[in-house]
Order: C-alpha cells, then sequence, then structure tokens
C-alpha cells in the first residue's frame, strides 16, 4: 500500500469538492477510520489524517448517524492509543470535538456526546502525570480546550459541572489554570444569562449557582442545552452600547458570592497570556453588564494597566467595557485621555499598519459617554476630536495608500464638520485635503503605476463625496483631471468610472457634466497627427461615455469622428478591428441621443463611410447595420431597440421583446406597408463616357519583344479560359431626382434598385443597393454591371424600394434604361504589359483571321464623306480602343472588344477629299448592321464640326 | 472572539501567489453558520480565497492595467478587514477578513461575528477583530522574524511547524497566545511552586544567577527642507527592551527611567502586559496635546513581572528642542549635468562619535551616472553598483568643525535608464542618512544601573546600554518641491 496521505490530505484540503468528486465521502472516511485502526501507520500520519475531519466534519459525515459512529470509533481510537502519543491524542480529541460539533451530535444529547464529555471532564481533572503533562501541549489542555468549545455552540452543555470547573481552577497553579478560567468564565456567562431568562430568578438562584448556597437544587436537565431551547441571542455578544438592550438579572445590591468569583478571576488576568486576558475580561464584561447588582467599579483596579497597554487586544477589551459602561466606570478625563491615546496609537511609528489603521477605526466609532447620536453602523466622529488633535492624521503621500486613504476619509469627515458646521475653521483644513489630492495627481502625472493610480483615484473619489460641492475646488479639479487625462490616456477607465459614481451620488451636481464637457473639448481638439493609436482608442471610449450625457452637444464629437476616418492618420489603421469598433461605439451612443435630429446627416456620413472604406469587413458590415437602423427606424424605434439591448445587458435580449416593440408601436401598418409612389422621383442618367486613356498607350513601346510575336495569338486566346475573363460591362449613372418633385422626397435613405431584363440577351443584373440620396447633395453614382451573352443593345425596366425621413417604405418605377450599341463594347482586353506592338501584332493576326470569312466572320466596308479630319472623329469617338499610334495619320487600327468574345476590327483611312473608308473585319457578322449605325451616327454628328 | 479560517499566503509582488498553510475550525463555523442564519456565507476553498484576496489588495492581474473589480475607486478596500466577495453558488460577502501583507507573506484570517450582521456592526465594535489581529502579527512575527527580509529557507522551515504551532495556540479556532520561537522549543522544566500560579506567559523557570539586561534605543526621523515656507520635522521614539533570568515564578524587577532636570517628558508611553501597575502621570503626557512645562517627567518607574524572552518593556516618544544633523542640499540642473552640493552639521550637543554615519544621495527616473565629478570635505564617496546613488560614508567622527560639505556635478550619460520612483522625480530629490550613536540618547532618557531593583535572593548583574540611530532621515533638495509629509505644523 503506497498511499500518500500527505498528498492526499493536502488534496482534499485544498479542493474538499473536487477530491469528492474522485471518490465519495463514505468511502474516504471509511479509508481514514481503517488508517487510524491500523498500527502500522506512524503517528504523524494519523494526525495528518485527523485534518479533513477536523475542518471539514460535515462534509465526511452528512448525516447525524454517521457523525455518531464516526465520534465513537474515534473515541475507541481514542482509548486504544498509547498515552506517549501525545500528539494523536490532541488531534484526536479535536476532531471528536469537530465531528459532534458539527453533526449536532452534541445538542440533540446523543449518547456518544454525553461519554465523550465524561471523557473531557476526566482528562482535564487527571493530574496524576503532573511532570510530564503540565506542558501547554498536554491532553489537560485540549480536553479543557475541546470543553470549552462544545459550551461555546451548545452554551449551559456544562452549567452542572460550574462548580467543580470553579473549583479546579482556583486550585490549578500550574499553567493550565488559564485553560480552567478561560472555560469556567463561559460556563459562568452562559448560566447568568440562562439566569436573566427565568424570570423568578434572582440573587438567591445566583449563589446556588456559584455553590455557596445549596438550598435551591436543580433539576438535572433544566440547563441542558440553552441553544436548544430558546433563540440563538445567547450565543451572541451581549456588548451593545448603551443604547442596546441587555438582559439583566434582578439581585439587588448583595451579590457577594458573585463579586467575590469576579475580584479573584481579575486579580489573575495578569497570569493570562495577553489574548486570554482580553477574553476573559470580555467574558466578565457582559456578566457585570447582566447583573446590576455589581457594580462596574469592580475592574476599576485593572484600568490603568490597560490604558498604558501596547496589546491591541487589550485595549480595544477597554474599548468595548467603555462601550457599555460608559461614565459608570470612565470619567471625563479618561475619554479624552482613551481618544488621545487612539490618535496617539493611529500613527505609532512602532505599530503595524493594520493596528494603525483597527484604531482610526475605532476612532470613528468612538464609544462616547454621551453619544449625541446612537446611529450604531456609521462612521461618526467623536465630538472630542478637534480639527487640531486629528491634524497628525492628515494624510501624506509619504503614506502607503491603505493608511493613505484612511486618513483622507477621517480628515474629510473632520473639515466636512467645518465646512458645514460654518465653525470658526478657516479653510486651510480644505485647502490642505486639496493640496494633498493634487500632489498625488502630480505624482500620477510623473509616474502612472497602477497601485498610484488606483489610489489616486479613490481619493479623489472621497474628496469629491464629501466636497463635491465646493465649487471653487471641484472646478480646479476638473482642469486637472482634463490635463492628466490628455497625459495619461490609458486613464480613461479610471475616469469614466469616476465620473459615473459621482453621477449616481448626486444627480443633481454638474460636476460630472461639466468635466465630461471639459474632456469632449478637450480631445476634439486634440492634433490628429499627434494621437498614437492606444490614445485614440482611450479618446473614442472617452467619447463614447460623453455621448451618453443628453445635455452634452455632440456635434464636436462627430466632427472628430468625420477627421479620425477621413485623415491620413487612419489610413495607417483602417483595418483595425478595435479602432473601428470604438468608432461604432460611439456612433451607438450618438444613435441614441436626444439631439440625433440635427446631426442625422454627419452620423450618416461617417456611417456610411466606414461602411465603404472601412478596411475590416465586419466594422463595415455593423456600420451598414447602423447605417440601415438609422436610415429607415424612427427615433423612437431606434431608441427602443438600442436601449432594450441596453438595458438588458449581460442577459440575452430576448426575440420577443424586439418583437413586441414593433407590435406595439404607434401606426403599425402604416410602418408596415410599402406605399407605392404613382410617378417616378428620381431617375438614372448616362454618365458620358470620358475618354481615358488606357495604361497600353502610356507604355512605351519598350516593352514589346518581338520574339514572341507568335505566340501573341495564343497568349491572348489563353486568356478566356476563366469564364468571367472581360465578360463584363460596367456603365456609369447618375442618380438623380426627377424635377419639380414634392419636397417630401428631398431626403431618401436605403435606395433598393431592380433592374429587370427585356431579353435574354444578358445575364441577371444583380439588385444594388444606394444608402442614400439627398436633393441638395452630389448625386450617387451607380455602377451597373452586366454580362452580356450575345453582344446586342438592350432596355432595362427599373423599379425601386426606399424610406423616407419619416420611416416609410415606398416602392416606385424609374425610366428604362436604355442600353444602346456604343456601351456594349470595350477596348481590347490584352494582357497586362502588353506594349502597343504586340496589341498591333494581334490586330493584325485577327484580321488576317477574320477575314478568311470562315464561320461567322465576316469583312466589310464602309465609306462615308466626313465634315470634319479625320483626326478629330479618331479622337473623339475612337481613341479607347485605338491599336495603332495616333501620330500614324494615313491609317488607323480600331478593335472593338465585345463581351463575352467578340471583335469588331476597323482599318480607317481617308483620302483627300475627306472621303473616309472603313475597312471591318469581325467575327461575328450579326454585329455588322449595328456598326454601320454607329460609324455612320459618328462620322455624321454635328458636333463634331463644332469642337 | 474566534476564527473561523485562517490562511497564510506567499507571494512575490503579487505574483506566483500561493497558500503555503490554511486552517479552518470547523466548530466556530458552525456558530458562524448558527449565528448569521439566512446571511450565512460559507468559506469558499482555498483557490478562490486566495483569488479573491490578491483582488481586493490590488496584486491580481498585475499585467492589466484596470480591472473594474480590483480599482473601481467607489470600493475602497478597508485594511485590516478586506471583505470578499463570493461568487457562484454560495454568493455573498465574507467579512471581516483580517489581512496583514507583510514582505514575501499575506496572512489572513475570517473573523466569527456574534452579533447580527445585518446592518454591519462596526469594525471596532467586534472584539474577535482584535484577537485576529494579535494572532496576524504574532505569526508575522513568527514567521518573518522582526525583520522584513525574506529568508525563504528559515520560512518554509518554521512554515513546516505551523500545524503543531497552531495546536498550541489556537487548537479550536479561539487564539490563545501568539506563537514565539520559545513555544516552539522544547518546554523548559517546571519547578512545582507553592501556591503561587505560574503566569501563562512564562513557559519554565530560571534557575541560578539573575541577570538583567535593560537596552534603551531611540530613533530619531526627520525632514529637512531648506525651506521658509516650510518647516523641518523631526521627532524621536524609544523604546525599552530587557532581557531578565531571574529565578522564582512571579518574581519583581522595577525599572526606573530618567531624564536630565531640563529634559522634556516622555510622551504616549506604552507598556508591556507584564507590567503590574502604572501610575496615572506617567500617561498623562501626550504628543498630540500642547505639553505644558509641569508635565510630569520622571522618574518613571515600572514595576513588572518579566517572561523569559527579551521583551519590550515599553516605548514612548519625546519633543527634543534640534536634530541631531541639520542638513542642507541644492540641486540645480546646469546644461547636460546636475550639479550638486550638500552640508551636514552635527550638533553640538550630540556625541561626536559615531558607530556608522552615511549619507545616500539617490538619483531616481534618469539615466545612470556618468561622470561624477564631486569633491567631499571629509569622509568617502562611492557610486553605487546599480550607477543610481552615491554613497558617502562619514566614518566614525565628524571634523572639528563639526560640519561637512560635498559638491561637485554629475552627468548622466549610462546607457541604460536607471531605477524609478514615483516620489523622487527631477529635481524632487533628497539625501537620506543613516548613523548610529552608541550610548546617548537624544531625550537624555537613561537607566541608571542602580535603579533596576530586583527582589532575589542573590545579587544580580545588571548591564545598561544607550543607542541612538536613524530612520527616514530626510534632507529635500531646497531648490525642488518637496512632498509633504505631514501638515501638523502647516496649519
Amino acid at each position: 500500500m503506497a498511499v500518500n496521505w500527505a498528498e492526499r490530505v493536502s488534496a482534499f484540503s485544498c479542493r474538499p469538492s473536487h477530491f469528492l468528486s474522485g471518490t465519495n465521502a463514505e468511502a474516504f472516511l471509511a479509508e481514514l477510520l481503517r488508517e487510524l485502526r491500523d498500527d502500522r501507520a506512524s503517528d504523524s500520519v494519523k494526525v495528518l489524517m485527523l485534518f479533513p475531519l477536523c475542518e471539514h466534519p460535515s462534509l465526511l459525515c452528512p448525516s447525524d448517524s454517521i457523525g455518531e459512529e464516526t465520534a465513537l470509533e474515534l473515541m475507541s481510537v481514542f482509548l486504544q492509543c498509547p498515552s506517549k502519543s501525545l500528539q494523536l491524542r490532541c488531534h484526536l480529541l479535536l476532531a471528536i470535538t469537530s465531528v459532534i460539533v458539527c453533526t449536532s451530535c452534541v445538542s440533540s444529547h446523543t449518547p456518544v456526546s454525553v461519554d465523550f464529555i465524561d471523557l473531557l471532564l476526566q482528562l482535564s481533572q487527571n493530574n496524576s502525570d503532573v511532570f510530564c503533562e503540565s506542558s501547554p501541549q498536554s491532553i489537560r489542555s485540549i480536553a479543557c480546550d475541546s470543553l470549552r468549545e462544545l459550551e461555546a455552540c451548545c452554551p449551559g452543555l456544562l452549567f452542572q459541572h460550574i462548580e467543580l470547573l470553579g473549583g479546579l481552577r482556583q486550585q490549578e497553579t500550574t499553567l493550565l489554570h488559564q485553560a480552567y478560567a478561560g472555560l469556567y468564565v463561559l460556563v459562568l456567562r452562559n448560566a447568568v444569562y440562562q439566569l436573566t431568562q427565568e424570570t423568578e430568578a434572582g440573587a438567591e438562584h445566583l449563589k446556588a449557582l456559584l455553590g455557596a448556597n445549596a438550598s435551591i437544587t436543580w433539576e438535572a436537565d433544566r440547563f441542558s442545552c440553552l441553544a436548544n431551547k430558546r433563540d440563538l441571542s445567547v450565543l451572541s455578544c451581549l456588548i451593545r452600547g448603551p443604547m442596546g438592550f441587555v438582559p439583566t438579572l434582578k439581585t439587588g445590591p448583595d451579590c457577594k458570592e458573585l463579586r467575590s468569583v469576579l475580584s479573584s478571576l481579575l486579580e489573575e488576568s495578569y497570569l493570562l497570556t495577553p489574548l486570554c486576558q482580553a477574553a476573559m475580561l470580555h467574558r466578565l464584561t457582559e456578566v457585570v453588564a447582566m447583573v446590576p447588582g455589581v457594580h462596574p467599579a469592580i475592574f476599576r483596579a485593572q484600568i490603568l494597566r490597560l490604558l498604558g497597554t501596547s496589546q491591541v487586544c487589550l485595549l480595544h477589551t477597554t474599548l468595548l467595557m467603555k462601550y457599555v459602561f460608559t461614565d459608570s466606570l470612565f470619567s471625563a478625563e479618561d475619554e479624552a485621555f482613551m481618544l488621545k491615546r487612539l490618535v496617539v496609537l493611529a500613527q505609532h511609528p512602532l505599530l503595524s499598519t493594520s493596528e494603525k489603521l483597527f484604531y482610526m477605526d475605532c476612532m470613528l466609532h468612538f464609544p462616547e459617554n454621551r453619544p449625541i447620536s446612537c446611529n450604531d453602523g456609521d462612521e461618526a466622529l467623536p465630538v472630542l476630536l478637534t480639527p487640531q488633535l486629528a491634524s497628525v492624521l492628515l494624510p501624506t503621500v509619504l503614506n502607503e495608500s491603505f493608511t493613505m486613504l484612511a486618513r483622507f476619509n477621517m480628515m474629510s469627515l473632520v473639515y466636512l464638520d467645518e465646512v458645514e458646521g460654518g465653525e470658526e475653521g478657516d479653510g486651510k483644513g480644505l485647502a490642505y485635503l486639496n493640496e494633498h489630492l493634487n500632489s498625488l495627481l502630480s505624482i500620477v502625472r510623473s509616474c502612472a503605476s497602477r497601485d498610484v493610480v488606483v489610489a489616486f483615484f479613490r481619493a479623489a473619489f472621497l474628496y469629491l463625496m464629501y466636497f463635491c460641492h465646493i465649487r471653487g475646488y471641484s472646478c480646479s479639479l476638473i482642469e486637472k483631471l482634463c490635463e492628466l487625462y490628455l497625459h495619461h490616456t490609458k486613464l480613461a477607465p479610471h475616469l469614466i468610472t469616476l465620473i459615473n459614481h459621482i453621477q449616481n451620488m448626486f444627480p443633481e451636481s454638474d460636476w460630472a457634466e461639466d468635466l465630461l464637457k471639459a474632456l469632449q473639448r478637450a480631445i476634439t481638439q486634440s492634433l490628429l497627427d499627434k494621437l498614437t493609436l492606444q490614445d485614440l482608442h482611450f479618446h473614442l471610449k472617452m467619447l463614447a461615455r460623453i455621448a451618453q450625457e443628453a445635455k452634452i452637444p455632440q456635434g464636436s464629437t462627430l466632427k472628430f469622428l468625420a477627421d479620425i476616418i477621413t485623415s491620413t492618420f487612419s489610413t495607417l489603421c483602417t483595418s483595425d478591428w478595435c479602432l473601428g469598433n470604438s468608432i461604432l461605439e460611439v456612433c451607438h451612443r450618438l444613435l441614441l441621443h436626444p439631439s440625433l435630429e440635427t446631426m442625422l446627416v454627419p452620423l450618416a456620413d461617417v456611417l456610411q463611410h466606414l461602411a465603404c472604406c472601412y478596411g475590416d469587413t465586419d466594422i463595415q458590415d455593423h456600420a451598414c447595420l447602423y447605417y440601415a437602423l438609422l436610415t429607415t427606424l424612427s427615433r423612437e424605434k431606434l431608441g427602443g431597440v438600442f436601449t432594450r439591448g441596453k438595458t438588458e445587458e449581460g442577459q440575452q435580449v430576448k426575440t420577443r421583446t424586439l418583437s413586441t416593440l414593433v407590435a406595439e408601436s404607434e401606426g403599425l401598418t402604416k410602418m408596415l406597408t410599402v406605399q407605392q409612389s404613382h410617378e417616378a422621383v428620381f431617375s438614372l442618367n448616362k454618365v458620358r463616357t470620358e475618354i481615358q486613356e488606357t495604361k497600353a498607350d502610356a507604355e512605351s513601346h519598350v516593352h514589346s519583344t518581338l520574339g514572341e510575336a507568335n505566340a501573341t495569338l495564343e497568349v491572348y486566346r489563353a486568356q478566356f479560359k476563366d469564364p468571367d475573363f472581360a465578360s463584363e460591362i460596367i456603365l456609369n449613372y447618375q442618380m438623380d431626382h426627377i424635377n419639380g418633385h414634392n419636397p417630401y422626397f428631398e431626403q431618401l435613405f436605403s435606395i433598393h434598385l431592380h433592374c429587370s431584363l427585356t431579353d435574354d440577351n444578358f445575364e441577371k443584373i444583380d439588385d444594388i443597393i444606394i444608402p442614400y440620396l439627398f436633393r441638395d447633395r452630389p448625386s450617387p453614382v451607380v455602377k451597373l454591371r452586366m454580362k452580356p451573352r450575345r453582344p446586342c443593345p438592350t432596355t432595362l425596366q427599373v423599379t425601386a424600394l426606399f424610406t423616407t425621413q419619416d420611416g416609410l417604405s415606398w416602392h416606385t418605377v424609374l425610366p428604362d434604361i436604355h442600353v444602346d450599341f456604343q456601351y456594349i463594347f470595350i477596348p481590347l482586353p490584352s494582357p497586362q504589359g502588353w506594349g502597343r506592338d504586340s496589341k498591333c501584332h494581334l490586330f493584325e493576326q485577327l484580321w488576317n483571321e477574320f477575314c478568311l470569312e470562315s464561320g461567322d466572320s465576316a469583312s466589310s466596308l464602309f465609306c462615308c464623306q466626313v465634315k470634319v479630319s479625320l483626326v478629330n472623329i479618331v479622337n473623339k469617338h475612337l481613341s479607347s480602343y485605338l491599336i495603332s499610334d495616333m501620330s500614324q495619320e494615313e491609317e488607323y487600327k480600331v478593335l472593338f472588344f465585345f463581351p463575352p468574345q467578340f471583335h469588331v476590327l476597323l482599318r480607317i483611312r481617308s483620302d483627300e477629299e475627306n472621303r473616309v473608308h472603313f475597312k471591318i473585319a469581325t467575327d461575328n457578322w450579326q454585329l455588322l448592321h449595328n456598326i454601320s449605325s454607329f460609324l455612320q451616327s459618328i462620322t455624321s454628328a454635328k458636333e463634331d464640326t463644332t469642337e | 472572539m474566534s476564527l473561523r479560517a485562517l490562511w497564510v499566503i506567499s507571494h512575490q509582488s503579487g505574483e506566483n501567489a500561493t497558500v503555503r498553510f490554511s486552517r479552518r475550525f470547523s466548530t466556530v463555523e458552525y456558530r458562524a453558520k448558527c449565528l448569521a442564519g439566512s446571511t450565512y456565507v460559507e468559506v469558499p476553498e482555498e483557490g478562490t480565497v486566495l483569488q479573491l484576496l490578491l483582488t481586493e489588495l490590488g496584486l491580481s492581474d498585475p499585467d492589466k492595467f484596470y480591472v473594474p473589480l480590483r480599482d473601481d475607486c467607489l470600493h475602497r478596500p478597508r485594511l485590516p478587514a478586506l471583505e470578499l466577495h463570493v461568487d457562484g453558488p454560495g454568493k455573498g460577502i465574507l467579512w471581516p477578513v483580517l489581512t496583514i501583507s507583510h514582505g514575501p507573506l499575506i496572512l489572513a484570517c475570517l473573523c466569527l461575528v456574534d452579533c447580527p450582521l445585518e446592518p454591519r456592526p462596526p469594525l471596532a465594535n467586534l472584539f474577535s477583530v482584535s484577537q485576529g489581529l494579535t494572532l496576524l502579527r504574532g505569526l508575522q512575527t513568527f514567521l518573518l522574524g522582526s525583520g522584513s527580509k525574506a529568508d525563504t529557507e528559515g520560512l518554509s522551515c518554521r512554515l513546516a511547524m505551523l500545524p503543531s504551532i497552531m495546536l498550541q495556540v489556537c487548537p479550536l479556532g479561539t487564539p490563545l497566545d501568539v506563537p514565539t520561537v520559545a513555544t516552539a522549543a522544547t518546554p523548559s522544566v517546571p519547578i512545582p511552586a507553592g501556591n503561587q500560579k505560574q503566569p501563562a506567559w512564562k513557559t519554565g523557570f530560571h534557575k541560578g544567577r539573575a541577570v538583567v539586561n535593560v537596552a534603551v534605543k531611540e530613533t530619531v526621523r526627520s525632514m529637512q527642507y531648506g525651506q521658509r515656507s516650510r518647516q523641518d520635522l523631526w521627532d524621536v521614539y524609544g523604546t525599552v527592551t530587557c532581557k531578565c533570568e531571574v529565578e522564582g515564578v512571579l518574581p519583581n524587577v522595577t525599572v526606573t527611567l530618567t531624564l536630565p532636570p531640563n529634559g522634556s517628558p516622555l510622551q504616549d508611553i506604552l507598556v508591556h502586559p507584564c507590567v503590574t501597575s502604572l501610575d496615572s502621570s506617567i500617561l498623562t503626557a501626550s504628543s498630540v496635546d500642547n505639553c505644558d512645562g509641569s508635565a510630569f517627567s520622571g522618574p518613571y518607574k515600572f514595576p513588572f513581572s518579566p517572561p523569559l524572552e527579551p521583551f519590550m518593556l515599553c516605548s514612548y516618544t519625546s519633543q527634543v528642542p534640534v536634530p541631531p544633523i541639520l542638513g542642507s542640499y541644492q540641486l540645480k540642473e546646469e546644461e547636460n549635468h546636475l550639479r550638486v552640493s550638500a552640508t551636514l552639521k552635527l550638533h553640538e550637543s550630540v556625541k561626536n562619535s559615531f558607530e556608522f554615519c552615511e549619507a545616500h544621495v539617490p538619483f531616481f527616473n534618469r539615466d545612470q551616472m556618468g561622470a561624477v565629478e564631486m569633491k567631499v570635505s571629509s569622509g568617502q564617496l562611492d557610486v553605487s553598483k546599480e550607477k543610481n546613488l552615491l554613497v558617502w560614508s562619514l566614518g566614525p567622527k565628524f571634523p572639528k568643525s563639526l560640519e561637512v560639505t560635498m559638491e561637485g556635478r554629475i552627468t548622466f550619460s549610462g546607457p541604460t535608464p536607471g531605477p524609478t520612483d514615483p516620489l523622487c522625480t527631477e529635481l524632487t530629490a533628497y539625501i537620506k542618512l543613516h548613523f548610529k550613536v552608541p550610548d546617548i540618547t537624544l531625550s537624555g532618557c537613561c537607566v541608571d544601573q542602580h535603579s533596576v531593583q530586583v527582589y532575589s535572593s542573590a545579587k544580580p548583574r545588571i548591564s545598561t546600554s544607550r543607542e541612538l540611530e536613524s530612520k527616514e532621515y530626510f534632507i529635500w533638495n531646497s531648490t525642488g518641491n518637496a512632498p509633504v509629509s505631514s501638515a501638523q505644523l502647516m496649519l
């Protein structure tokens, strides 16, 4: 058996639930008990195995019966344990105590608990082996401690033995007297408490309790277990201050026995360790408080010793005594002295931080003899604590943060009194606190380390909490915070939390809003090119917060957003998702801003820009969504949608809530119906094709190497292996309002264009979405992408869906679009990097091929008389399609490419009489008809003469 | 007055935090459950407690600049009692978790609240708090010694002793005593005495000649600004430490402190619990009071019965008219170097015989020092290894004039930036003095060998000593903006 118990036990202690999920409590308990009985296991291992039982008895013994069995087992192990196994025996007692307390064996008087108490009492009296057992480790002291714990958990349990215990305490001279004293005092306290609960109990009963008078006999189980029968108040501390209720025992002044017991205990208290001494004094304070017949002056002899002590527990007991007995034990001078002591101790160089801070807490809850108010929980300054006296506790930058903040809080209370009470203080105190805050601020400015920053903001919060209403200081703080923020933008989350808390705490104060305004000014005026990406991130965070303020105009914020997304700075990071998201966050808040009306257009601009130009698709999509929401939903709906989402943050927004939102809104039918406009609202007009220099023209002849001339045609044809190659024509149309139409359609949003074909010469055309159309803005350009199946002119029917400003949806029919012959051809789609020579070469090869007139190929001739020079015509209409050089005037070579894969080649010459010869070759003879009309139109056009 | 659980955690500035020792007191937990009723919050498992504690102390997630749970300005963790916000099934607030964070250790315990938890009672009204604090402080001293130096091996060794120590000092959650090295040792053999009860804080008896050793040690702190607008500050506090080996169960010893004829009274006297009685006049003088000339000024008698181990009999503070060393310090930023000049003057009333005296001149938030062209009128000047500190060793004596000076210039051209410090930036700089003078006290307080009374049969051997040392002795650059250290005199 190689079970490593150390590991198992530590695994259990560390994560009991996890450990027990691997095995089960019953099995583990059985294993422990078996091992404890095993003689081969060493004592130290057995001690180790008792820890789980001591620490988690209720986990291992889930029911009372299992607890009882376990306790029995452990007791038998104990009894069989050799007396030299001191440590093991001690731990066994602790384990049994834990088990029987936590499984309620004690409170239900199971036989095992009765046996165990008997065992403990026996052990505690057994002084047979004085020499070996008087060490504090002895079984006896552990037995006493177990008894004390049993009595503490089940008050009244040992009542019957009070006399015995009193005797033991008095006789004992070894260290054990401390354990007896502790046990006895607790049993006494619980017994006296029980007497206070009996209506007929009086002095006689108290005497009987202390064993001086046997005339009253107690029924054996009268006090069996108080906690069992009554409420649990007996477990609670009885020290409740002058205003609290303490049950009392009516005894009259004759309590000689009790007094003598108390005196003897107090006299010997000096012999106890400070911790036990303090505990005993505390219990005795409770006893005296319950028995008015004993005057608190009984403690008098101890007071001076206690007031001078360096021990925190002893001084604390004294303070609690004062809390109960007030001026019946402590004079006014004592009170003043104690307060001064606390001030001294709260900054004493020899004490630890925690002690000092505890003393400060004691000052804020100082038990005054005559308290003005009785609000128990609140911090309040004792009357005697003057600003002068407290001034030693002013915070300094040299304090560590916990101390600094505790002092700041306390001194704020001190000076708040001064400020509010209009006392003769000259405001220097407040000025000091303000200066201190400024010193902290300058430290943060020079070294914004995490802890320094947090301490500063906590101090700032305290300051504002108390002095927000002192305008002068709080205004200057705004300025400084702004400046600090610009210096360390990473403080944004700290500032935002501060602002939120101040706003929650003082809804009527303008401070938070003023700070936000100042921050908005500071941020929007900052120079973009000096910002780092991190700065920008925090600025946006801050602006998002500012956008939540209904009263703050958001114009400058929007301008700042527009500047960011259009500035050169942003080109560096327009694919940063985080940045985009931060911008969207601000937009989101702006969408909810009450002044949305006034910033509709700039906000739409920003969103549109994001939707079109931002380098991250997710951001684009979101921007689109926001844009669509902004332009299609009414303000109320928008608010509804967003705030619903917001208020239920953290939970999932239920779809139903969103749908009910729409269903319940007014004018529902109108909202949901698409309106039909009877006349066309806008139209699409062809953008005049600008003559573009093709790239190939710009390139020189240098590129062309005729070495590969033979390959030219193959290279060119190879491109068409890709079915999408040069298969599209793109036509630009401008979307314009139709003149003279009603102002209702001045601003249109989310325009959805649908084009229907009138023949089957083209592939189906995708719908097109245009974000908006405003009459007073430049018209948007619509790119129509068409895929011809056959090179024929066509007509398109266009309809549109759009939203107007009031949120209604409309359907309209646009004038037809005629796609003329001149729009269905494009320049030669030559491979990249081809020079003019290659193109000429290709031209020649194609020409030769088409002139063979095989298949659909054909050649033709078109002649006409022109009024202008040929150069002009070519320049104006054919330059984009020109293959030969413009300067070669004797013959122009022109090539029209018709997607998907047709060509028309022209060789153009003119003679002296201005007659022009167009030699035509094509691979689709059906084009000849159209090409003739086209040539006719360009040669006969009058405007040519004018130009 | 009991504790529900106790944890000892070790960490390295917030990182690698582990629970080194923990103890849950199930019977106290049972009481807590009864007392709190529906407001009861179970103690979570170790790992959870550790995480919550680190968050409260601002030590969790050291790489994140802002964590709402940790850094919210509304929430001010109030040492010594933290509240742990337990999430999950056992949701609620655990309070009060007393915490002492010192060096590499965090010691924490959860106190039993023996009154209704709502409304939350003031910390000051819970008796278990001072019990817990005392135990934690005792554990801290036991584990780390009085110094804060981390001694990893010693620490592990003492941590390993904790289970058996806890059996003695806090077997069932009610602290009985604080652990001392003496409790850890095998208890010495007691002598069964007559009727006199043995003090619980005395685990054995001395046998042999009585030896009493009384040491008075004073510590002086100072903030010198060298500016008219700001008053220089200094204060002195003293401790009297005794080691007494005297026969008997409860022997009586009396130590008397005396002051020179017109010495200012000892203030804020705190005494060890073994002092049997006190005269009220001893306690009256307080540093926060306006002291009047008529105040009691000794002799201060302390009758006590000593424990076996050395202990601090009492402590006091004193107001002395002048600081022992008056300094002035000027820094000037000139082109690419810093001009430094400093003067230190020993007060004539102070014995000119030091065990050591060093002035440390740090330069934080700058590059490392390059050329150091400094001249000192006395002593020796060294540049620290990190090149951000000048150490001026003044030796055992000031020269006859009692004044020493240092002057020169320093350029900062080191390849790497030196250490940073939030307080000491640019011209906000200081000289820190470290010195120790044997055989004097500034207040003049002393223990006469003959005034020590020991009531024992054999003639006791008595020795006394005095010593003055500095701590936090700062001389700020008068041309810079020194942080205010105390406003008391300003107001």
